[in-house]
């Protein structure tokens, strides 16, 4: 069995297990690559099917493509999509010039909307944890109170594998069956696979976006690789962090908020 | 009063310069502070250069030079682009003081110390500075986090409230000062051995209110005191509660000055034709690397965008020092527009302020091993203009004009942070805050890192 065999029966195994345990479980598609390789994974675990909810949590800001993206491939793979908006929140006029409170009300709040609309017990998220330095303390069962108060350091032990799926009651649960993989891990199997992905991810003009979210907040980097193999042997080379093109990388955009009232800008 | 004394108190008023200070003592505004002082006579200490906070209290928590803890200001040059990072302690190469007493066994607490964002994991409680996002995120371990929320504990004060409206400022001040002083006592009924509470309001004021103060403008100079006399009575009662025996610091990382003219630095150096702007600003760092032979970062840190070295260097390595001599030699041109006073009090080399881990000194090294250094003094500038006090370097690739004046009225300055120390033996001459780990340590009774400076030769030079 090679890394990605392991990985992948790994992840369904903990996909298979939260659909066993939750009545009321959803997978985030956010349409980027993890999210897309997470919905290709719940195929796989059920025989091509989605037996659950997919939840899209729209700003309204994504890229044109990513709504082409989803809009087809929900369809072509038969998918229950749920599409959230925070509209009180984009019709009071939210924009992304204070990205914190942007973020935090047409996700953070979209998301609570979502939950308490569908009443979801559990969500399957597609998060990494070579992806930002806080989520290495991640669990793959991982709960979270009703102000999604996240506290890592009062969490369910998983030893040897043995995964916590029980939570008290007023809890969420975020499962997070793609922890254990990389980046490269990622785009080594969506070849293996042959994902379809949206082509934001591949270069023009010499740059590409390596993370994709609202086009407000992503900056693309400065790359050649036109197709999977070239991105391989990019990240293979490469030692800039992933989240490096997104300006949502919400302490910087605080950190530059303060420093300008400050005067340091 | 409830509570207890911690073996060794910390409490850090950030930026109030020593000329202010004495006159407070001497004055009667701070009382209390003044009765400490009896016993423990206030001294002038050095800064760091550039002199900013973070700079300061990194140098402070680390007992090492910036090429050796690595945070070097406030904003860096991203790896692999021009574009703007902003250091954090994650990129903090080394253990912080309350790491180091951890390591020993001893409790600590750090209470809103700048650089502390995100917390590190300590035998005790690590609560960040200024830089902390929100309040669910500021401390280690994260369930403190819910006694904070409960008191409405505020990070930091509003500036972009200050620049908008100054008397609002002063009641957001007021209130951040005392959730701050509610949660210390409220940790203070702990015990500890180590514990160190920051207070950030006073650079707050003095930036926003100083030449109001020089001025003696009848509201904001009143108000101005007033709030260090809020600050004083909180300093009563916690002399009240730590008594007569316990070793305290109470300190500030640098000075202030009222500021002449906020320089806008990056379009200096446009002007000189060292740096080119790319066609699409996008951020004080968007320059065109193939026509720039030199870009700054605030504050007056300025780098020769080295070929090899920088992701896109035209300036090749055997022309590094004549680039810098010359660099040097227009930095020190540039003069106030009204009385043509010199701006720029002096420039300095990297290798002369800073120096790698292993060392203590860079003096040494030949300028080719200077460009070309390695790991975090690979990532310290070329050049370090210094100002004359008044003169407040900032960025301004795409500003309008050099010279210009905005809401802000202090800036800090190198020469005079004040220190008042009781039972702490601190070296006797040209204190700097760099130096004041060791004597913590010793104090505490726990042996401080090898690679640690501030004494003999691993010390800023300065005359």
């Amino acid at each position: 069995m090679d890394k990605l065999d392991e990985l992948e029966s790994q992840s369904i195994y903990i996909i298979r297990e939260a659909y066993y345990h939750y009545k009321k479980l959803a997978v985030l598609w956010s349409i980027g690559k993890d999210s897309t390789t997470l919905v290709w994974l719940v195929r796989k675990a059920f025989f091509g099917k989605v037996p659950f909810p997919a939840l899209h949590i729209d700003t309204s800001f994504k890229f044109p493509e990513m709504y082409k993206f989803r809009d087809e491939y929900s369809k072509k793979w038969g998918m229950d999509l749920k599409i959230t908006m925070n509209k009180a929140a984009l019709d009071a006029g939210m924009t992304c010039e204070k990205k914190l409170d942007c973020c935090n009300a047409l996700k953070t709040n979209a998301l609570k909307m979502a939950i308490a609309e569908h009443g979801f017990e559990a969500l399957l998220l597609g998060i990494r944890r070579d992806e930002h330095g806080i989520r290495a303390k991640e669990r793959y069962f991982s709960p979270r109170d009703e102000s999604f108060q996240w506290n890592y350091q009062d969490q369910p032990p998983e030893l040897w594998d043995q995964y916590k799926s029980q939570a008290e009651e007023k809890t969420h649960i975020r499962v997070h069956p793609l922890l254990g993989w990389t980046e490269v891990d990622i785009w080594r199997y969506l070849k293996r696979e042959q994902v379809p992905i949206t082509d934001l991810y591949f270069s023009k003009q010499g740059k590409r976006y390596r993370s994709i979210g609202c086009t407000t907040c992503c900056n693309p980097i400065e790359s050649n690789a036109r197709n999977i193999d070239e991105v391989i042997e990019e990240l293979e080379t490469t030692n800039t962090s992933e989240r490096a093109g997104r300006a949502q990388d919400k302490e910087d955009t605080y950190t530059m908020q303060k420093l300008r009232a400050l005067g340091y800008m | 009063m409830s509570g207890r004394s911690p073996r060794f108190m910390i409490l850090s008023i950030d930026g109030v310069p020593f000329g202010l200070m004495r006159r407070m003592l001497d004055e009667g505004v701070m009382p209390n502070l003044a009765k400490l002082e009896q016993g423990s006579r206030m001294r002038q200490m050095r800064s760091v250069q550039p002199t900013v906070s973070c700079v300061a209290w990194s140098c402070y928590m680390t007992g090492m030079n910036p090429a050796k803890h690595g945070i070097y200001g406030f904003i860096d040059r991203r790896d692999g682009g021009y574009d703007l990072a902003f250091p954090n302690s994650r990129m903090m190469a080394v253990d912080n003081i309350w790491q180091v007493l951890s390591k020993a066994g001893k409790k600590v607490f750090g209470m809103n110390v700048p650089g502390t964002y995100p917390p590190r994991e300590v035998n005790g409680i690590l609560i960040g500075g200024f830089l902390s996002p929100t309040v669910d995120k500021v401390a280690y371990p994260a369930s403190e986090s819910r006694y904070l929320q409960s008191i409405d504990y505020q990070i930091d004060s509003d500036a972009q409230l200050a620049r908008q409206d100054k008397k609002a400022m002063l009641g957001n001040l007021d209130k951040t000062l005392q959730k701050r002083m509610e949660a210390m006592f409220h940790y203070l009924e702990q015990d500890w051995d180590f514990f160190h509470t920051h207070i950030m309001g006073s650079d707050r004021i003095n930036h926003f209110l100083l030449s109001k103060v020089e001025e003696n403008d009848s509201f904001f100079a009143p108000a101005f005191f007033d709030y260090y006399r809020k600050v004083d009575e909180y300093v009563g009662k916690l002399m009240d509660l730590i008594g007569d025996e316990t070793p305290i610091m109470i300190f500030s990382d640098h000075g202030f000055c009222p500021i002449k003219y906020e320089v806008q630095l990056s379009r200096y150096l446009v002007e000189t034709g060292w740096t080119v702007p790319a066609e699409q600003m996008q951020h004080p760092l968007s320059i065109n690397p193939a026509k720039s032979k030199a870009y700054c970062l605030i504050p007056g840190r300025v780098y020769v965008n080295l070929k090899g070295r920088e992701p896109g260097g035209v300036v090749p390595l055997e022309e590094y020092q004549q680039v810098r001599e010359a660099l040097k030699a227009d930095l020190l041109k540039l003069r106030d527009p009204v009385t043509n006073e010199p701006v720029i009090e002096r420039v300095l080399v990297r290798e002369e302020i800073y120096w790698p881990s292993g060392s203590k000194s860079a003096a040494g090294m030949s300028p080719q091993d200077v460009a070309q250094a390695k790991g975090v003094f690979g990532k310290a500038a070329d050049l370090i203009a210094v100002p004359h006090d008044g003169y407040d370097l900032k960025l301004g690739l795409g500003a309008q004009q050099t010279f210009v004046k905005t809401e802000l009225e202090g800036m800090h300055t190198y020469h005079d942070a004040f220190m008042i120390a009781r039972d702490v033996e601190l070296p006797q001459d040209n204190l700097e805050i760099m130096m004041l780990t060791r004597p913590i340590l010793k104090r505490l009774g726990v042996e401080p890192p090898a690679d640690m400076d501030g004494e003999g030769d691993a010390v800023t030079p300065w005359e």
